[in-house]
């Protein structure tokens, strides 16, 4: 096949999504290079290094989450450690939206064929969109490299554990590139691809806590197992280039015989007509935010689900080894407490991120241009908000309830113990107010400054920063004081504080109400 | 609803985004039962002069009615009595055009459900197909449909027939035509000036934000000139001295006297007469075509700033 209009192509790419690319890519290598640089900072000795590996090898709950790392008695280690959960799901990630992007999402958009109307053969999009999401990558590890050099980590393994990162992400490049050519819509793309990471997973912690093959099966196995900070195999990384390579080339293959448009996975009809339910304010809010709801739940259960089965794991190393459990403040008289409190944190920043997402999805409905005529009928511009911000927490509350019974049953079940369904239960709630200020603030930006509505995003990756990394890297009070799951109390293990509580409620409904008075006062659809 | 009231009422409308004036003192009178043409230019006003009017914006100056009352405060309640066709016609992709035909019904109160059943039909619109498998065309037919089956007073249409193909635009035009004698006043923004044509009672035409004219076809129609081209067995007396003519052409052609010329509306029956008098052999009047009198408008040169600009004999002569 003759590459025709490659260059075009890839000049395409560049001018077209160079910005989205760019920002992925520094905030992707800031993220990566901060928690180097922070854990950098807080393990300067070994003995404090040696606590550290002490404390996170006992039990499995930890390498079910973070991962079995080789060699965690040294800096790298404790920082492959501490990135293990965020880079597990970042850099999928890169892989797979940089390749959606220019592919699938182009020709559902009637762009490609614009393209493929020119100069450009068939199957070159997708051939330039792979190579630009590997520039992509590459530039992300090197930069990486860099950075882990400039904290004081071996320039090899620096560059090995860059690698091994680098590599997952060209694997699940492959896996969407392909994707794109069978699912007929990008949003397709997503979901699958998203699907497989989520096995990856599970399988990958399944292995690391049975200490068994399992953990092969795993694109981030793969990438563990090159243990760049112990006897450093760099063969693996053989294993995702092979996959990676095998996919991309079965995509670019089926993008130059397949017709313009067409996939193996194609829509099926549905009903002709709209029930009661789904013609009622409330129910086109639902059906909008369903999908949402849906993805940021099942996350939510996942993680509540894995955590409440290796409780007893984690209880057990915790009083196994009181300097620990003094460390994490848990000699108290219910030692599950720690950890509950732990979950309940990550179910959180989950609700919250479908707060924002399912209020970005309202500035989505008029970008797209559907609020124009729903407003041009006799729905009321409060009675749309109203539906949706009810449709919305109710969401929100269905998520911290059911992702907090599970956490308790799990716990339960493990454990082997009573339901503590009051305490679990109790502790999500108490995150409501924290979850509904960062959502407060999303709408807030709706009503008032629409086009600003990414700040909310950027609001939510700080939140989320500050308290998955924030205690561990020991940031400044203040620091900390800038999420509002800071203020709740950590329940079930601290006691939940009333007057905060209050505070971030009365915010929370401010910022609905500045929204509400926005929206009321500012031209539809607003560009 | 009086006959005296309009539906639609704008005067000096102004409305600026930042630093563009996209209206600049606009009026728009939309009278009870008429369909009125909206014709202008891309980018000329006409999207925000209709979001102006339901109410989605609010003007920066001048004054605005629907239905007697003002639509940036009320407009959920006089949208009870209207239903709107945007320009960009979005919809949700994983619904069915049937469903969100219903969504869309619901929205504006409610649709005729034997009406619904005969437009589907008529616009043969596969109703159990999604949104996102649907081409252009076929999702214009379901904002369409959906405005078309609706009980209303008021349709607002902002270029309506925007990817359908001639046949469902034929379709769209007998549809219209049939509301409009049930009583319904239609409001049709449009640059397709044969669909205007066809079906518009009155228009106005805007540019950069301001009516340049407004009125009936056949008012619209008088200030421009009529081409014609007589054959006459005698010379016509003093043809070419006659107010209101201009580019006269004679010459001798196998005995008879061959004429063309352009003539104003207001002296047209006088050219007849002459015509007349000098025996008519054959005869074409050809009036002018919306197009000429679009084209005209646009044209910066030949209608510098006022509305009535239109054709006058001494521009012509230029």
């Amino acid at each position: 096949m003759k590459a025709t209009g490659l260059r075009a192509m890839l000049g395409v790419h560049w001018r077209t999504h160079r910005r989205g690319t760019l920002v992925w890519i520094l905030a992707l290598i800031a993220s990566m290079v901060g928690t180097a640089a922070a854990v950098a900072g807080l393990y300067t000795t070994p003995e404090k290094i040696h606590t550290y590996a002490a404390a996170v090898t006992t039990g499995s709950a930890l390498v079910a989450i973070n991962g079995r790392v080789e060699g965690i008695d040294s800096l790298g280690g404790v920082i492959q450690d501490e990135s293990g959960f965020l880079m597990a799901f970042l850099l999928p990630l890169l892989g797979i939206s940089l390749v959606a992007k220019v592919t699938r999402r182009e020709e559902e958009d009637g762009r490609l064929e614009a393209v493929l109307g020119g100069r450009v053969a068939r199957h070159v999009p997708v051939l330039a969109g792979l190579i630009g999401a590997s520039a992509a990558i590459f530039i992300t590890a090197l930069a990486f490299t860099l950075g882990l050099i400039a904290c004081g980590v071996p320039a090899s393994r620096a560059a090995l554990y860059a690698a091994s990162l680098g590599t997952l992400a060209f694997a699940f490049a492959g896996l969407a590139a392909l994707l794109a050519q069978i699912t007929q819509h990008s949003r397709g793309v997503y979901a699958w691809s998203l699907l497989v990471l989520a096995v990856a997973y599970l399988l990958r912690g399944v292995g690391d806590v049975t200490k068994t093959w399992v953990t092969w099966l795993s694109p981030l196995g793969w990438a563990e197992k090159a243990a760049p900070f112990g006897p450093m195999r760099w063969w693996t990384l053989l294993v995702p280039l092979a996959v990676g390579g095998l996919l991309s080339a079965l995509a670019v293959l089926i993008a130059g015989r397949r017709d313009l448009g067409s996939s193996l996975v194609r829509g099926r009809p549905g009903s002709a007509r709209a029930s009661t339910w789904l013609r009622s304010p409330i129910g086109l809010a639902t059906y909008i935010h369903s999908a949402a709801l849906v993805g940021w739940l099942a996350g939510a259960l996942i993680i509540a689900g894995m955590m409440g089965a290796l409780a007893k794991q984690f209880v057990g190393a915790v009083t196994g080894n009181p300097a620990m459990a003094d460390a994490l403040g848990m000699s108290t008289a219910h030692p599950e407490d720690g950890f509950v409190a732990v979950t309940q944190l990550y179910i959180a920043i989950i609700a919250t991120g479908y707060a924002v997402q399912a209020v970005g999805s309202l500035r989505g409905e008029e970008t797209a241009g559907r609020l124009e005529p729903r407003l041009s009928g006799t729905l009321s511009r409060m009675g749309w908000l109203g539906a949706h911000g009810l449709v919305i927490v109710t969401g929100l509350v269905i998520i911290v309830a059911v992702s907090s019974v599970v956490l308790a049953a799990s716990t339960a079940w493990s454990m082997g113990t009573a339901l503590h369904l009051d305490r679990v239960v109790g502790a999500g709630a108490a995150y409501l107010p924290a979850e509904l200020l960062v959502g407060g603030l999303a709408l807030a930006l709706f009503g008032l400054w629409p086009r600003a509505f990414p700040a909310g995003w950027a609001a939510f990756a700080l939140v989320a920063f500050i308290a998955f990394l924030g205690p561990g890297l020991k940031l400044a009070g203040w620091v900390l004081d800038l999420a509002p799951t800071t203020h709740v109390g950590n329940p079930p293990l601290g006691t939940i504080k009333a007057l905060p509580l209050v505070v971030l409620s009365t915010l929370a409904a401010l910022l609905g109400a500045i929204a509400a008075i926005g929206f009321r006062r500012r031209g539809v659809p607003r560009g | 609803m009086s006959t005296a009231q309009p539906v639609i009422r704008a005067e000096r409308l102004t409305k600026t985004f930042g630093p563009v004036r996209a209206l600049d003192g606009l009026d728009l009178e939309v009278a009870p039962g008429e369909v009125h043409g909206f014709l202008g230019p891309n980018g000329a006003g006409k999207s925000t002069t209709i979001r102006v009017v339901l109410g989605l914006i609010r003007a920066s100056g001048g004054h605005v009615e629907l239905f007697g009352g003002d639509p940036w405060r009320q407009a959920a309640t006089l949208h009870e009595r209207l239903a709107y066709v945007a320009g960009d016609v979005a919809l949700w992709p994983g619904l069915t055009g049937g469903q969100c035909l219903d969504v869309l019904g619901a929205t504006q109160g409610g649709l005729d459900e034997t009406r619904r059943a005969a437009l589907i039909d008529r616009f043969e619109l596969d109703p159990t197909k999604r949104v996102r498998d649907y081409s252009k065309g076929n999702r214009q037919k379901v904002a369409l449909i959906a405005a078309l089956a609706a009980d209303v007073d008021l349709l607002v249409l902002d270029e309506p027939t925007s990817g359908l193909d001639p046949l469902m635009e034929q379709a769209f035009q007998e549809v219209v035509r049939e509301r409009r004698e049930k009583g319904c006043t239609v409001l049709l923004s449009s640059h397709i000036l044969g669909e205007v044509e066809a079906l518009a009672d009155r228009v106005s035409i805007i540019r950069r934000g301001r009516t340049v004219t407004t009125g009936t076809l056949a008012e619209l129609r008088r200030h421009t000139r009529t081409h014609v081209h007589a054959v006459t067995v005698g010379v016509p007396e003093g043809l070419a001295d006659t107010p209101g003519i201009a580019e006269y052409a004679s010459e001798q052609v196998d005995g008879h006297v061959d004429s063309r010329f352009t003539i104003d509306g207001d002296h047209l029956d006088a050219v007849m007469g002459q015509l007349h008098a000098a025996r008519i052999h054959t005869l074409t009047a050809t009036p002018p075509s919306l197009d000429a009198l679009f084209l005209r408008t646009y044209d910066e040169e030949l209608t510098p700033h006022d509305a009535n600009g239109l054709g006058l004999p001494e521009e012509a002569r230029r």
